[in-house]
C-alpha cells in the first residue's frame, strides 16, 4: 500500500505550480484583460438520458443552454452539451457527491439514465475577455457575436480541429467561454489558443473556479 | 536639339523627382527611411511605395517584359501596375505599386541578367517575329521525348522571382467573420453603404484594396479632399464598422461565403479571412483602361489616373514633357495637375474630338509622341484617358452577366440577375458627382442591412446611369494589349485568323488575361479586338469568365496556421524528462523507446517493466443490453461474462474483414468496459454508436468514450505482482485475481482505478487505468517504489516485440483492408453457431470455400537477417504468396522473428518458402506457429 497523498494534475503544463485542495495549481495572475485558465480541477459530471424526457426537467435546461442551480452539493453549471447529454460542473471535489445526487434525482424519473464521474477524463479552459471571440475566430469558424452565441448558449463544434464543446459563460459581463475537451487534448488547445491569441494580448492566468 | 531635359545629371545621378508638399500626399516627410534597389542606396518617404520612392528618384525603367524582356515603366502607379513587379528580400513577385517601403528593404529587378539595363534575354525582342501566337505549342510539341529538355531550359525564361525554403518568423493565418454587411471597395460609395449599414444596426465589415480608404477622392481637388475627410471621420466613429485596409475581396461563393486576403497585419504575412456575410455590396469603383497602339509599353507612356496617384498621394512628377490623350473629365484633371506639378504639356489631345495617339517612340523610354494628324511631338511622357472597365468579379461570381453599353464603352451589372444577398453601389453602376454617389450608396447601404435581417421597409435605391463615353480601345498600329503577358494586338488577330474566333479560345491560346492583372486592364481590349477580327460587335463577343480569386493569394494564406492536433498522456512530462524518444502514433505522442529497446524487453522478461498505454481506447458501457450489443458487434460470445472476468473479442466488419480487436471486462451488473486498439478509439465508438442508433435504437445501451479518463499503465514481468502489490489494497493472489478478470479499487493511493489481469506481452502482468489527472503520481510511486525490483519504463518498440515474441498480432499491420476473420488466425474465437453477428455471412461463406490465406510464424534460416516488413513471399514459381507483416530481432531468443500472410499452400508449419528483400536479394524462411515464445502460456498464467 502506498502511504503518499496523492496528487492531481491537470492537463495543462503549470508555469508557476501550487498545491491546492490536492491540486497542482498555477499560480500565475494574469495582467492583462484577455485571459486564458485551466479550470480542469472543477468536477464535471456527464450526463446521459432521453432528450426531452423528465431528466430534462429535473436538470432543468435543455440541448444548447446553460443553467446555474444547485443540486445538492452547492453551486454547479448545468450544460446542455449534446443530444441527451448534459455536463455538469461543480466546485473542485464534488464530483463523486455531485454525481450521487444526479443518480438520485434522475433514478426518480424511471427513465434509462447513465451519470459518470469525468473530472479527470476531460479539460476544461476558460478564455475569458472582451476579444475573446475575436481569438476564438482564428481557430473556429462558429458566428460568436452576442445575437448568435449569447451568454448562456453552449455548443459542439471543432477548435482548432479538435473537437470542443463550447459553453458562453460571461464573468461580470464580460464575454467568456468554458471549453471542454478530451483531457489529452487539452496541452494542444491551450498552445492553438495562446498562439491564436498573442497578437490580442492573451495569457494564462492560475485556476479561477465556477464562481 | 532635344526638347527634352536629361532626367540624370550626368551618367549615374538621377534628379529628383519629388514635388513638394501636395494638400491629398500620404508620405509622412518628417523622416526618411532606407532602402537598396539593385543594391544602390535610396532613401523614400514613409507611405511611399517602392515605385513612388524610385519614381521620386528618377528611375523611369522598373522591369523587363516576361517574354521579349523589353523595358518597362509605371502605368497604373498602383496595385495592378504590369511594370513594377519586384523581387524584396527572399519575396517574388512584389507588387511594387503597391508595396510600401520598410527600412532597410532590398529590392530588386526580377528576372533580368545580368542588370536592368542591360538585359541579354532582350535578344527575344529580335526574334519576336519567330516568338508569335502557339509558338510554344507549335515549337515544342515534337519530339515529345525531347519535352523534359525543352522544359528545363525554357524554365530559366520564366519571368518571376526567387523564393526561399526559409519561412522566415512570419506566419500565415486564418480567421473567421459573420459580418451582417460586408462591402468590397472603400471609395466614396463604399464608405457611403458601410456608414448606412451600420447605422441601419448592422455589424459591417469594410474591405479596401489600398492603403487608405477614400478611392479616387484621394488624388482629388479641394472638395473631394473634404468629403473624403468626412466620410472618413464618420466611418472613424462608427463601431459597428470594422475597416480592412490593405486587404482585398478575393472572391464570392455560395451563401455569400466571402473570402478575404489581409496583408497589413504586423507579424503575419498573409491572412485569409472567411467571412459569411449577410449582404455583400460590391463597390469597387472603376478601372482605368489602356490604350492600344504601337509603343504603348514604353517607359512613360501612363494612364491618366497613374499621374494624378503619382503627384497628389506620392508628390511624384511623372516626366517633364508630357502629351496627353483625354477623352473624358478626368484626363481633364490629369492636365491641370501636371501643370500644377511643373510638368511642361506639350499637347492635349482631345479624343471626344477624334483626336489621338497613334505611335509612341523611344528605345529604352518614350521620346516622341505620334498623332492621328501627323504631328510628332518630342515628350517623355504620354497619358492616356481613353475610358473605364468596370471589375464586375464579383458580380459574376454572384450569377451576374454584365451587359455591355456601347453608349458608355463599358460593362455595367445587370440587376435583374443579382441575388437577393448582393448589391452594387457607386461606380460600378453609374458616374455622378460625389454627392449622388453617396447619395447612392447610402440606399444600398441602408437595404444591405434590411436584406441581412435588421428590419425595416424596403429601401428605393436612386438610378445612377454611366455617362457617354466614346469607345476608344486602340489605335489600330499594334501595341500590346496585355503588358503581363507580352500579347500584343497583332497576336490576337492572328489568333483569330488561325480559327480561335471566341473570346475564351483566343484566351488560352495566347494567354490573353491570364497574368498577374487577370484582366482587369486588358480584356475589354482584347474583346474589343476579338470583336473586331470577327466581325461580331463586342455585346456579342462577351467576355471571358471572372472567376476566383480576384487578386492572387499566398498559399501560406490558403493553409493558413497548421492546425495538427497532439494528444498526451498525463505521463508524458515524466517520459520527456527521462529521455524518451517521441513516437507520433496517430495523434498520440508516445515513448517509442527510452534508448534501448532490446534492454527493455529483456527487463521485463526477467524482472519487470512499466509502460505507458493511455492510448489505448476506452468505452464505458453501461445498460441491460451491453451483452446484446456485445454479441452483435464481437464475433465471439458474450452472455455469459461473469462479474469481475474479462473476455478478449475480435470485431470484424460486415464484409467479415478484421476491423479491430480487445477485451471488454464487467464491473457491475450492467457495467462493461471495453477496450480498443489505440489506432481504432474513435473508429469503434462511432461503430458501436452508428449500430445502437440506426439498428438497435431500442436497446438501452449508453456507450461513453473515457480513453483519456484514464491513464493507463501496463505492469508486466514475473515481479510485476510484487511491484503492483506494493501500492494497491486489491488481492493480487493468483487464485483470488486469476488470467482475464477485472478488479476495481486503490493504486498509489488513488480510488477507482481498474486493473486488469491480462497480457499482451506474455508475462504475467497487470493493466492498471487510474484516473487521469493522478497518473503521473501512479507512474513515479510505481518507479520509486519498484526501484529495488529494477522496475524498467519500456516503450513501444519494446511492447512489438514482446507481442510478436507472443505471436499476438496487431490489427491493420498484421491485417489490411482484406483480410478477414479467418485469415487472421482466430478460428478458435469465430462462433458461427450464434443467431447473428456482423460479418456473419462473410465468415461462414470465407470457411466454407477454405482457401483463405493464413497469418502463420516465420523465422529466417539465418536467424541474424531480419526481412524488413512488407517483404514479399515468393512461390515455387516466383509469384507473390504473400508478405512479412511484422518482423523484429528477438532479444528473448536470439535471433529472428516474424509473422507473415501466407497463400495456404504453404502455410503448414515447417515449409520452407523463399522471401525477397527490398534490396533484390532472396533468403529462405521457415513457416513456424505464430507464438515463438511460450507457446504454452505458463508465464502470463502464474
Amino acid at each position: 500500500m502506498s502511504d503518499t497523498t496523492p496528487l492531481a494534475r491537470g492537463p495543462v503544463a503549470v508555469a508557476t505550480p501550487v498545491v491546492r485542495d490536492g491540486w497542482e495549481l498555477d499560480a500565475r495572475v494574469a495582467t492583462g484583460p484577455l485571459t486564458l485558465s485551466d479550470e480542469s480541477p472543477l468536477a464535471k459530471v456527464h450526463v446521459r438520458a432521453p432528450f426531452d424526457g423528465a431528466s430534462r426537467a429535473a436538470l432543468g435546461v435543455g440541448l444548447g443552454r446553460t443553467a446555474r442551480g444547485d443540486l445538492g452539493t452547492g453551486d454547479v453549471l448545468v450544460v446542455g452539451s449534446g443530444p441527451g447529454e448534459w455536463l455538469v460542473l461543480g466546485a473542485p471535489g464534488t464530483a463523486s457527491a455531485l454525481r450521487a445526487s444526479i443518480e438520485q434525482r434522475l433514478a426518480r424519473t424511471g427513465e434509462f439514465t447513465t451519470v459518470l464521474d469525468l473530472t479527470h477524463g476531460r479539460a476544461l479552459l476558460r478564455l475569458t475577455g472582451p476579444t475573446a471571440a475575436r481569438v476564438l475566430a482564428g481557430v473556429c469558424a462558429i458566428d460568436f457575436s452576442d445575437a448568435v452565441t449569447p451568454d448562456g448558449a453552449a455548443l459542439r463544434t471543432s477548435l482548432a480541429a479538435v473537437v470542443t464543446d463550447v459553453v458562453r459563460d460571461d464573468r461580470s459581463g464580460v464575454p467568456s467561454y468554458l471549453l471542454h475537451v478530451e483531457r489529452s487534448s487539452g496541452q494542444y488547445l491551450a498552445d492553438a489558443l495562446l498562439d491564436a491569441g498573442r497578437g490580442s494580448g492573451l495569457e494564462m492566468t492560475g485556476f479561477r473556479g465556477l464562481g | 536639339m532635344s526638347l527634352l531635359p536629361t532626367t540624370r545629371r550626368g551618367a549615374d545621378a538621377p534628379v529628383s523627382m519629388r514635388l513638394g508638399p501636395q494638400p491629398g500626399e500620404v508620405i509622412d516627410r518628417r523622416r526618411t527611411i532606407p532602402f537598396t534597389w539593385n543594391g544602390e542606396d535610396h532613401r523614400a518617404f514613409p507611405g511611399d511605395t517602392i515605385a513612388s520612392a524610385l519614381a521620386a528618384a528618377g528611375v523611369r525603367v522598373f522591369s523587363r517584359s516576361y517574354k521579349y524582356h523589353r523595358p518597362r515603366g509605371l502605368l497604373t502607379a498602383d496595385y495592378l501596375d504590369p511594370g513594377a513587379f519586384f523581387q524584396v528580400g527572399d519575396e517574388p513577385n512584389v507588387r511594387g505599386a503597391h508595396r510600401l517601403v520598410e527600412p532597410g528593404m532590398e529590392v530588386s529587378s526580377q528576372n533580368t541578367w545580368p542588370s536592368l539595363k542591360y538585359d541579354v534575354k532582350a535578344v527575344n525582342q529580335l526574334a519576336g517575329r519567330f516568338l508569335a501566337t502557339g509558338f510554344y505549342y507549335k515549337t515544342f510539341i515534337k519530339p515529345e521525348p525531347l519535352w523534359p529538355l525543352y522544359e528545363k531550359v525554357l524554365r530559366r525564361f520564366v519571368h518571376a522571382g526567387a523564393i526561399t525554403p526559409d519561412p522566415g518568423e512570419a506566419f500565415y493565418d486564418h480567421r473567421h467573420a459573420h459580418p451582417d454587411v460586408l462591402v468590397a471597395g472603400g471609395g466614396p460609395a463604399g464608405m457611403a453603404a458601410a456608414l448606412a449599414a451600420a447605422r441601419a444596426g448592422a455589424s459591417v465589415m469594410l474591405v479596401e484594396e489600398n492603403h487608405q480608404l477614400g478611392g479616387h477622392l484621394r488624388w482629388g481637388d479641394a472638395a473631394d479632399l473634404a468629403a473624403l475627410g468626412e466620410l472618413r471621420a464618420q466611418v472613424a466613429a462608427e463601431t459597428g464598422i470594422e475597416v480592412l485596409t490593405d486587404s482585398v475581396v478575393t472572391g464570392r461563393y455560395d451563401d455569400n461565403w466571402v473570402g478575404i486576403a489581409q496583408r497589413n497585419l504586423p507579424g503575419v504575412a498573409e491572412r485569409l479571412i472567411k467571412a459569411r456575410a449577410g449582404t455583400l455590396v460590391v463597390a469597387p469603383g472603376l478601372i482605368e483602361r489602356p490604350y492600344v497602339f504601337a509603343g504603348n509599353d514604353l517607359p512613360g507612356v501612363m494612364l491618366s489616373t497613374a499621374v494624378r496617384r503619382l503627384v497628389n498621394l506620392y508628390a511624384v512628377r511623372p516626366g517633364q514633357r508630357a502629351v496627353v490623350m483625354s477623352a473624358n473629365p478626368e484626363g481633364d484633371l490629369a492636365v491641370a495637375d501636371l501643370e500644377r506639378a511643373g510638368v511642361e504639356v506639350a499637347a492635349v489631345l482631345d479624343a471626344r474630338e477624334r483626336r489621338g495617339v497613334v505611335r509612341a517612340h523611344g528605345r529604352g523610354g518614350l521620346r516622341a509622341v505620334e498623332t492621328n494628324e501627323g504631328r510628332r511631338i518630342e515628350a517623355d511622357l504620354l497619358v492616356t484617358a481613353t475610358g473605364w472597365t468596370a471589375p464586375t468579379s464579383l458580380l459574376n461570381q454572384s450569377g451576374d452577366r454584365p451587359v455591355y453599353e456601347p453608349t458608355a464603352a463599358r460593362f455595367r451589372p445587370d440587376p435583374a440577375r443579382m441575388p437577393d444577398n448582393v448589391l452594387a453601389a457607386g461606380e460600378i453602376v453609374g458616374d455622378a458627382t460625389v454627392e449622388a454617389i453617396v447619395e447612392h450608396a447610402d440606399a444600398v447601404g441602408r437595404e444591405a442591412a434590411r436584406r441581412a435581417g435588421r428590419g425595416g421597409p424596403a429601401v428605393t435605391i436612386p438610378s445612377l446611369a454611366p455617362r457617354p463615353h466614346p469607345e476608344l480601345f486602340t489605335a489600330g498600329t499594334g501595341g500590346f494589349v496585355d503588358l503581363c503577358e507580352d500579347v500584343s494586338a497583332k497576336d490576337i488577330t492572328t489568333a483569330v485568323a488561325e480559327g480561335y474566333d471566341s473570346v475564351e479560345l483566343v484566351k488560352r491560346y495566347t494567354t490573353v488575361t491570364m497574368g498577374p492583372t487577370q484582366g482587369k486592364l486588358e480584356t475589354v481590349n482584347a474583346v474589343a479586338l476579338v470583336a473586331a477580327a470577327t466581325g461580331k460587335s463586342i455585346a456579342e463577343t462577351g467576355t471571358t469568365t471572372w472567376r476566383p480569386v480576384y487578386a492572387p493569394v499566398t498559399l501560406g494564406a490558403l493553409a493558413g496556421r497548421p492546425h495538427e492536433p497532439v494528444r498526451h498522456s498525463p505521463m508524458q512530462p515524466w517520459h520527456d524528462r527521462h529521455g524518451a524518444t517521441p513516437l507520433v502514433a496517430g495523434q498520440w505522442i508516445r515513448p517509442e523507446h527510452y534508448g534501448d529497446p532490446a534492454a527493455e524487453v529483456r527487463a521485463v522478461r526477467t524482472g519487470v517493466g512499466i509502460i505507458d498505454v493511455t492510448p489505448i481506447g476506452k468505452l464505458d458501457l453501461r445498460g441491460p443490453d451491453v451483452p446484446k450489443l456485445l454479441n452483435l458487434l464481437y464475433v465471439n460470445k458474450w452472455s455469459k461474462l461473469g462479474l469481475g472476468r474479462v473476455r478478449y473479442g475480435v470485431m470484424c466488419a460486415e464484409d467479415g474483414v478484421v476491423m479491430d480487436d480487445g477485451v471488454t471486462g464487467r464491473l457491475g451488473e450492467d457495467h462493461y468496459l471495453m477496450s480498443t486498439t489505440s489506432s481504432g478509439a474513435a473508429t469503434v465508438w462511432e461503430w458501436v454508436e452508428n449500430w445502437l442508433q440506426t439498428a438497435h435504437p431500442d436497446w438501452q445501451v449508453h456507450v461513453t468514450p473515457v480513453t483519456t479518463a484514464y491513464a493507463s499503465i501496463n505492469i508486466a514481468g514475473p515481479r510485476s505482482r510484487e511491484l503492483l502489490g506494493r501500492l494497491t489494497d486489491v488481492d493480487l493472489s493468483a487464485d483470488a485475481f486469476g488470467y482475464m478478470n477485472v478488479r476495481q479499487g486503490s493504486v498509489a493511493g488513488v480510488d477507482d482505478c481498474v486493473l486488469w489481469r491480462i497480457g499482451f506481452t506474455g508475462e504475467l502482468s497487470y493493466e492498471i487505468h487510474v484516473p487521469a489527472s493522478y497518473g503521473l503520481h501512479v507512474w513515479e510511486q510505481l518507479m520509486a517504489r519498484g526501484a529495488d525490483l529494477g522496475v524498467t519504463p519500456f516503450g513501444v518498440e519494446a511492447q512489438r516485440i514482446l507481442r510478436l515474441e507472443k505471436g499476438h498480432f496487431i490489427v491493420a499491420q498484421d491485417t489490411d483492408g482484406l483480410t478477414q476473420g479467418y485469415t487472421a488466425g482466430i478460428d478458435g474465437l469465430i462462433k458461427l453457431d450464434k443467431d447473428d453477428f456482423v460479418g456473419l455471412p462473410e465468415l461462414r461463406w470465407q470457411r466454407e470455400r477454405d482457401e483463405h490465406a493464413h497469418l502463420v510464424g516465420v523465422r529466417p534460416l539465418d536467424g541474424s537477417i531480419v526481412p524488413p516488413e512488407a517483404s514479399q513471399i515468393l512461390d515455387s514459381s516466383g509469384g507473390i504468396a504473400g508478405r512479412i507483416t511484422s518482423s523484429r530481432m528477438s532479444p528473448t531468443l536470439g535471433r529472428s522473428i516474424g509473422l507473415a500472410q501466407i497463400d495456404r499452400e504453404l502455410a503448414a508449419v515447417g515449409t520452407r518458402v523463399t522471401v525477397r528483400l527490398p534490396d533484390g536479394r532472396d533468403i529462405t524462411v521457415e513457416i513456424t506457429d505464430a507464438v515463438h515464445v511460450d507457446p504454452e502460456g505458463e508465464r502470463q498464467r502464474v
